[in-house]
């Protein structure tokens, strides 16, 4: 597994990681979330050893990484990280090789990549030709083209359509599922919760939320539930004052469901019943919160004035 | 299936695409094209304007025609001056061929006949011609044999005794590799900014970051001059042919062995200017993260070079000295004027010997120094680094 250890890193003045701790299991799809200049970039250019750390280890399979093993790794940088002007067979193979992989195995690897993205009649084509969705689609192929066990993506997702998307995950999600470990960053949290099998929030530079998504559900200090009860105007308010620590998160528009929150510990019969003294009730379901929901309350609990550094 | 690269696998991986990649690319065929074309215009034409310059049309249309013909044809062939002997029917036709400009002089008893003036070497020609046959027929009168003259006269050549041999071709030599030096400071620019330009490519499609997760910085940097500068070397391998087929071709030069003395001078003293230049235009170019920047970056380089352009001029045409001498052992303006003052062997063993030492020096530093600077800046995109920035985090970063 991949760990980073109290991993710190400062620009100057800024800093962009502050004792970082992270562990990212094969066969698993990591999904790394946390606020622009948060430091997700800045960590992933540590594992890759494209930057230093000022303090802290990087570790794969418990032991510190060098470039023997980060020949293992394949890495996406956020923007393009491609030569415009280089054929893809040409570029794909070079970058294949640049990692020790031999020119024959190369050759044959990165024209399967090319098929498999329907690119293999473009092959002779200079990158700057092809539109952004296929350049982003080559930077993938770019990463996977080695073989890598480790694979840390710098928002892959960003800028693709739908399909685009899904293609790219469902190549993922094969590379995964064959063993290799997975990170990746995205500010499509919605994305992040369906595809990934563990998430980290960070924040200025620390993690402040690490699991499954259901981890961080439960992890959550309360429960949502949705309800809708046929009575007067206010009804909310009179179910929620009836409740011990009960409060109205969201009153919705008229005849639809409120959106109520409950502590943990509170038994939620109770506020079925209170809800039941008020009048017929149509509709009671728990909310499980989103990924978004959690993200923001995350990140607003450790609220302090942002800090933008360049990630 | 694989396994690491050692550092210089990795050299020659960079070194190979940078090659290829540009060997293939068309403005590296034009750039080539037009230097040849230069070439070919410069040596070529001097040449092309020079016939008419020495070639004379003269008639002899006097009663003593044959004898001046027979003894101008003998000057003209010593004096190295191309005379062609017309034909006319008399004076009169010569005069109106003068005038109307198909002839360009004519020789009647003591005179000479041209439209407006005569060209000196022509003259000189013209008079010793007249001069001998004037002679012999007054040696005639007074009762000497015609042939006796004759022999006599033929004898009273000076035979030619040439203390320094070799100073023609030395100067010869010394031209050819201020040419070159002239060819080179073009060279050592372009090649130069190849390099910045390849380093911002990378930095600003932040390919290097996909780089530099594979192989070390000082692999790419390493790979990237010497990929860059094979490429080079055989660009100026391909001019030298050309030049000096073309220049033997005109006769411009007589093609010895020789006369490569001063091409392997001038291309040997180029891969040393080109290694520090190229260091220093890698590091210039990393601290920048954008196309528009390079130009303000690579501004020092730019001057550094002309300086090195005007030291070879200055050189070149001051042959002794001790300021010419000082400045071609200054690294690396010695990379231009040191080569034109070893082909015309005006350099001592010693002054080529320091020149180099201090030539590796600075390469030896240069490595060092724009080594670290490219490290510690080609990863930090946005503004321009400063120096001393990139100095401190290039420690820093993975070797």
């Amino acid at each position: 597994m991949l760990e980073l250890v109290g991993v710190s890193k400062r620009y100057g003045e800024v800093v962009a990681l502050d004792d970082l701790h992270l562990t990212v299991r094969p066969g698993q799809m990591y999904g790394f979330v946390g606020t622009n200049g948060a430091g997700k970039t800045t960590a992933m250019r540590i594992v890759l050893g494209v930057l230093d750390a000022d303090a802290g280890d990087v570790r794969w399979q418990g032991r510190p990484l060098d470039a023997g093993i980060r020949r293992e790794f394949g890495y996406m940088p956020e923007e393009r990280g491609l030569y415009p002007k280089m054929r893809l067979l040409e570029q794909l193979v070079f970058l294949a090789r640049l990692r020790g992989t031999d020119a024959a195995t190369a050759t044959a690897s990165a024209s399967s990549l090319l098929e498999r993205f329907g690119l293999a009649g473009r092959a002779g084509d200079r990158v700057e030709e092809l539109s952004l969705g296929n350049q982003q689609r080559v930077q993938l192929a770019a990463a996977l083209v080695h073989d890598p066990r480790v694979l840390v993506l710098d928002e892959p997702f960003s800028g693709l359509d739908p399909v685009g998307v899904d293609a790219m995950a469902t190549v993922l999600r094969e590379r995964v599922d064959g063993g290799a470990a997975l990170v990746f960053s995205s500010h499509q949290l919605d994305l992040v919760e369906r595809l990934c099998d563990a998430v980290g929030i960070i924040r200025a530079g620390t993690l402040v939320a690490d699991g499954t998504v259901a981890e961080l559900r439960g992890g959550s200090g309360s429960r949502r539930y949705r309800l809708s009860v046929d009575g007067p105007e206010g009804w909310a308010d009179r179910l929620v004052a009836a409740v011990d620590g009960a409060a109205v998160l969201d009153h919705g528009p008229a005849g639809a469901p409120a959106l109520i929150e409950l502590p943990r510990d509170a038994d939620d019969q109770v506020l079925l019943a209170a809800a039941l003294r008020i009048g017929p009730v149509r509709q009671f379901a728990a909310a499980e919160p989103t990924l978004v929901e959690m993200f923001r309350e995350v990140v607003s609990e450790h609220a302090e004035p942002e800090e933008e550094v360049a990630a | 299936m694989s396994r690491a690269l050692s550092f210089r696998e990795a050299v020659a991986l960079v070194a190979r695409r940078e090659f290829m990649q540009r060997a293939r690319d068309r403005s590296f065929f034009v750039s080539t094209a037009i230097t040849i074309a230069i070439i070919i215009v410069v040596v070529v034409f001097p040449r092309a304007l020079s016939f008419g310059a020495d070639e004379y049309q003269v008639a002899f249309p006097g009663p003593d025609g044959g004898a001046l013909q027979a003894a101008a044809e003998a000057q003209a062939e010593l004096a190295d001056v191309d005379l062609t002997v017309v034909d006319v029917a008399d004076t009169g036709e010569a005069e109106a061929r003068v005038r109307e400009g198909s002839l360009d002089a004519y020789v009647e008893g003591d005179s000479v006949v041209v439209e407006r003036d005569l060209a000196s070497s022509l003259r000189v020609v013209l008079e010793n011609s007249h001069s001998a046959v004037s002679g012999t027929r007054a040696l005639e009168e007074a009762g000497i044999d015609a042939d006796q003259v004759a022999s006599a006269l033929e004898t009273a050549r000076l035979d030619l005794v040439t203390l320094d041999p070799e100073a023609d071709e030395r100067t010869t030599r010394g031209a050819i590799a201020f040419i070159g030096a002239l060819v080179l400071y073009g060279q050592l620019l372009g090649y130069g900014f190849w390099v910045a330009l390849g380093v911002v490519e990378e930095k600003s499609s932040r390919v290097v970051e996909v780089l530099l997760s594979a192989i070390p910085a000082r692999a790419l940097l390493a790979g990237k001059v010497l990929g860059i500068g094979a490429l080079g070397l055989s660009q100026l391998l391909l001019i030298s042919v050309v030049a000096l087929g073309a220049a033997a071709l005109t006769g411009s030069i007589a093609l010895d062995a020789s006369m490569l003395q001063p091409i392997g001078l001038v291309l040997g003293w180029f891969v040393l200017g080109y290694v520090a230049y190229a260091c220093m235009s890698a590091a210039a170019a990393a601290r920048v993260s954008r196309q528009e920047e390079l130009q303000n970056a690579t501004t020092p380089l730019t001057m550094l070079a002309m300086v090195s352009f005007f030291a070879s001029f200055y050189v070149f045409f001051n042959p002794s000295g001790t300021g010419p001498t000082i400045v071609s052992m200054i690294p690396p303006v010695s990379a231009l004027a040191m080569p034109i003052r070893m082909a015309r062997g005006d350099a001592a063993p010693w002054e080529v010997g320091l020149a180099l030492v201090l030539m590796f020096a600075l390469i030896a530093g240069l490595v060092v120094v724009a080594g670290r600077v490219y490290e510690g800046a080609v990863l930090r995109m946005g503004a321009k680094v400063p120096l001393a920035e990139a100095w401190r985090s290039g420690r820093r970063t993975r070797a």
